[in-house]
């Protein structure tokens, strides 16, 4: 008895290790049924584990949904800031590119030109309708005076009228109050160009025996002294000639886009005070 | 008008001129630009008193003139007589009616049309500038109307110029 109560503990590990390597043993050909025990065991756990499972995943759905959320709306905060920044940089370089493109054909015009020019920027148009004037942001101070031809890099603007120190109004060669000497290039037909308004010219006192056709380009014929000789002014898009009268009706269409104006040059040439 | 009246009137017509000069040119075609030089003027002949609004409203058309076309004084006379027409009947009308203000603008707008038309043709050499007003003249007169009456809806609308 004394060897049994001296012995017992080892001797009962002993003997539940090995009940437990038989078990194992038994159950290795069988690894894939349920036993009687794992049946008894996953019975009475699984009134447990299912309520505990959904804790564990409503809790995780708190932590992603609402924990980790929170620097999540403070990175889309930054993610959008990052977009709106990059989107007005890319705005700018399209902007820059554009404009670039611009200056570029104004330079190609003002190294054709032989007189002084000078560059300027519309700011303004003309508070009434009727009327076809610009404002732009270059006065005497910078040279400019009344009776200086305007021009764009697709031809003639106009010409400055009503100078003040740091801005000039320029008359639209559109307006009716414009009237520009011009020849047709092709057949050296010569007229006065009147402006009519809304974006559009007339070749005046071009007689009908004048060969003018549509399509024909009308450039500036230099008299004047306001224009050089030469700029294009714009393209033919009309003749009428009538049975009577000793005058052709000719209609103009502008080489420059009057109604999209933004960089212009001054040719400081001529001028009166 | 008070101090603070008369700068508040000087902002108001300031803005306009920036608006009407740089803002709504990129926006709108040219017949469908507002005239609030008109606007404000008919604002002062119905609200105003005649020793303050007849010099004003000369004013407020030379400021228009030199915006806009070359003959300088054209929308000057203009304003000041439709001023003085909307003056000599305005103690008769109750002048405080958003209608009567919308109505007015509409008239000024046909009235200021006529007057410029007959003073070009009579004393510029651009007689060609008849058609170009009487194409306009549709849109501007329903697009100034527009405008009286959006200003009549605002909360300002109610008081009158001496008195403020």
């Amino acid at each position: 008895m004394d060897f049994l109560k001296k012995y017992i503990f080892p001797l009962l590990t002993g003997i539940g290790v090995l009940a437990a390597l038989l078990i194992f043993s038994l159950n290795v050909p069988r690894n894939r049924e349920a036993n009687v025990i794992e049946r008894s065991l996953l019975s009475v756990l699984s009134p447990l584990l299912q309520p505990v499972y959904r804790i564990s995943r409503f809790v995780e759905e708190i932590r992603d949904s609402y924990i980790l959320l929170v620097d999540t709306h403070s990175e889309n905060l930054s993610l959008r800031e990052n977009i709106r920044v990059l989107n007005l940089q890319v705005m700018e370089g399209n902007e820059a590119v554009l404009s670039n493109q611009r200056l570029e054909l104004l330079l190609d015009i003002k190294r054709s030109v032989k007189e002084p020019t000078i560059a300027a920027s519309v700011i303004g148009e003309d508070v009434t309708s009727w009327f076809r004037t610009l404002v732009i942001n270059r006065g005497s101070s910078s040279g400019i005076r009344e009776g200086m031809a305007v021009l764009s890099a697709d031809g003639v603007v106009g010409q400055t009228i009503k100078v003040s120190s740091s801005t000039a109004r320029v008359l639209l060669l559109t307006d009716h109050s414009s009237g520009i000497a011009a020849t047709i290039q092709r057949s050296r037909a010569r007229g006065v160009v009147k402006g009519k308004g809304e974006m559009l010219c007339t070749l005046e006192f071009a007689t009908r025996e004048e060969d003018v056709k549509v399509g024909d380009t009308v450039i500036t014929s230099g008299i004047g002294g306001i224009f050089l000789k030469g700029l294009p002014i714009g393209e033919v898009t009309m003749v009428k000639r009538g049975e009577y009268g000793i005058f052709q009706t000719v209609s103009i269409r502008p080489a420059a886009n009057l109604s999209h104006l933004e960089e212009l040059l001054v040719v400081q040439r001529g001028g009166y005070e | 008008m008070n101090r603070r009246a008369t700068l508040l009137f000087f902002c108001v017509i300031l803005a306009s001129i920036a608006i009407q000069v740089s803002l709504l040119p990129v926006f709108l075609r040219p017949a469908f630009k507002p005239d609030l030089l008109l606007v404000i003027t008919v604002f002062i002949a119905l609200r105003g008193s005649f020793e303050t609004g007849a010099p004003l409203a000369w004013l407020i058309g030379l400021l228009d003139d030199v915006c806009s076309g070359l003959c300088l004084g054209l929308n000057a006379a203009t304003f000041l007589i439709s001023f003085l027409i909307i003056k000599s009947v305005s103690d008769r009308l109750y002048a405080d009616s958003a209608i009567l203000f919308v109505l007015t603008v509409a008239g000024v707008t046909l009235a200021g049309f006529t007057l410029n038309l007959l003073l070009t043709v009579i004393f510029t050499t651009s007689p060609g500038i008849a058609y170009s007003m009487l194409s306009d003249i549709f849109p501007r007169l329903l697009v100034n109307a527009f405008v009286a009456s959006i200003v009549s809806a605002f909360p300002g609308f109610d008081c009158h110029l001496e008195a403020s």
